[in-house]
């Protein structure tokens, strides 16, 4: 019951999110500004994608990630439609959700992968650990392609030194708050209620079918 | 056959006390010139091949001879940068030294992970994870070494810009690849278990096994 009115909670809240992005979309088509129609058209389709997965292929992602995904997307167009990236730490603030949504993403990947791979088997602070490290991994290749662009385009995607080493120190915040909660809730039992779902769907229709062609 | 192994021994032998004695020489010389982030690295790399030594006396402490060439490599390489100003001289000496401590960095990950692999119970890893793992332990200890020379206040070396940061973080995800596509094939070969035997049952005996008892 209690888990039923969280996940209703969670589905009206991503609504919620969605139609605000909607919103921001009419914004920017009324100011007539072509890169954030594009920006906030490709944010709306992004954040349909776990309604895609569960229609199209019934793949149930953990209501959190949904709310994540569309929390780090509204975010950053809200931020830039509405010029909230003008706000101190607004910019600090996206990038630890996008990290987080990252360092969430990698620790659902690893705890499936342990539960229903064969080829893997993790304590639950080695999954700790390497949820750090793939989290700051993750920031680093984002500064790359962030990096490359400049160079390409002669963008300003990157502030300069101080600015880079402070996203790389959120994403390791963002890394190590996910670690700690990851390890409270396998501790709890809680995350493999919340990854349940999702799990069996991917053993079923990724797992098993690739160990299937392994083996012949 | 025996002498073989004898000259062997007494090789390996000359070569990590030559090694230790460049470390301690290194850290002081490090102290000297207050670069904290070497006295730092130093400080590890004496850790690695001498403290277990001392702790417990009765092990025989033997690192795998490709960690001790590249933790000697790495140490001779930035004490020839400082005392000959080669960061100076030399053009792009700052990141030679920086991909060989990345490659250092790297095998130390993939080291550790196949002997957790190997000894420990809450570890087991397909070949292609483990090098993946390598390759995210390297990307994010080079991230560590930038915090660290961000922190440091006294070193004036350190060439703080955007640009050299982002070209050390590529030396690290190359270094990483690098040694993740040798290790996927030292696996298949079977010749990292060779090369990481004795430096592994060291390992299992004084950590490893002592973790598992204190739990």
């Amino acid at each position: 019951m209690n888990k039923d009115i969280i996940r209703i909670g969670g589905v009206l809240l991503s609504y919620f999110l969605k139609i605000l992005m909607i919103i921001l979309l009419i914004i920017s088509i009324a100011n007539r500004h072509v890169e954030w129609i594009f920006g906030t058209s490709l944010a709306i389709i992004v954040s349909l994608i776990p309604t895609i997965l569960k229609r199209n292929y019934q793949i149930t992602l953990p209501i959190i990630l949904d709310i994540l995904i569309t929390t780090a997307l509204f975010l950053h167009i809200g931020g830039g439609i509405l010029g909230a990236y003008g706000i101190i730490h607004y910019d600090t603030l996206t990038h630890f959700v996008s990290s987080f949504l990252i360092a969430f993403l990698a620790f659902v990947i690893i705890y499936i992968l342990d539960e229903y791979w064969d080829g893997l088997m993790m304590d639950k602070y080695a999954m700790a650990f390497v949820v750090v490290f793939t989290t700051i991994a993750m920031g680093v290749i984002w500064e790359f392609n962030e990096w490359i662009t400049d160079i390409l385009f002669g963008t300003q995607e990157q502030w300069g030194y101080n600015d880079t080493i402070k996203d790389l120190f959120v994403d390791m915040i963002a890394g190590i708050a996910m670690a700690l909660i990851g390890v409270t809730m396998i501790k709890r039992g809680s995350f493999d209620e919340l990854t349940e779902d999702f799990g069996e769907q991917i053993d079923k229709k990724i797992i098993k079918k690739r160990m299937n062609k392994k083996n012949g | 056959m025996g002498k073989i192994k004898i000259i062997c021994r007494k090789r390996c032998f000359s070569f990590s006390f030559l090694l230790r004695i460049v470390m301690i020489i290194s850290l002081f010389l490090a102290i000297w010139r207050k670069d904290w982030v070497w006295v730092v690295g130093t400080f590890i790399g004496l850790s690695i091949s001498i403290l277990p030594s001392i702790l417990k006396k009765d092990v025989k402490f033997t690192l795998p001879w490709i960690l001790d060439f590249l933790i000697a490599l790495v140490t001779i390489l930035h004490m020839c940068g400082r005392l000959f100003d080669f960061y100076y001289t030399i053009e792009n000496y700052q990141l030679i030294t920086r991909f060989f401590i990345s490659l250092l960095v790297a095998f130390i990950g993939l080291a550790m992970i196949f002997i957790f692999d190997e000894h420990w119970d809450g570890l087991k890893m397909d070949k292609y994870a483990m090098a993946f793992v390598t390759v995210i332990f390297t990307m994010a200890v080079g991230v560590f070494l930038e915090f660290i020379k961000w922190i440091n206040i006294t070193g004036t070396y350190y060439v703080k810009t955007n640009n050299v940061l982002m070209i050390n973080l590529s030396l690290d995800t190359i270094a990483g690849i690098i040694i993740a596509i040798i290790g996927v094939s030292l696996i298949k070969s079977g010749r990292l278990e060779k090369i990481t035997d004795d430096f592994g049952n060291q390992i299992n005996k004084i950590v490893i096994d002592r973790i598992e008892k204190s739990r």
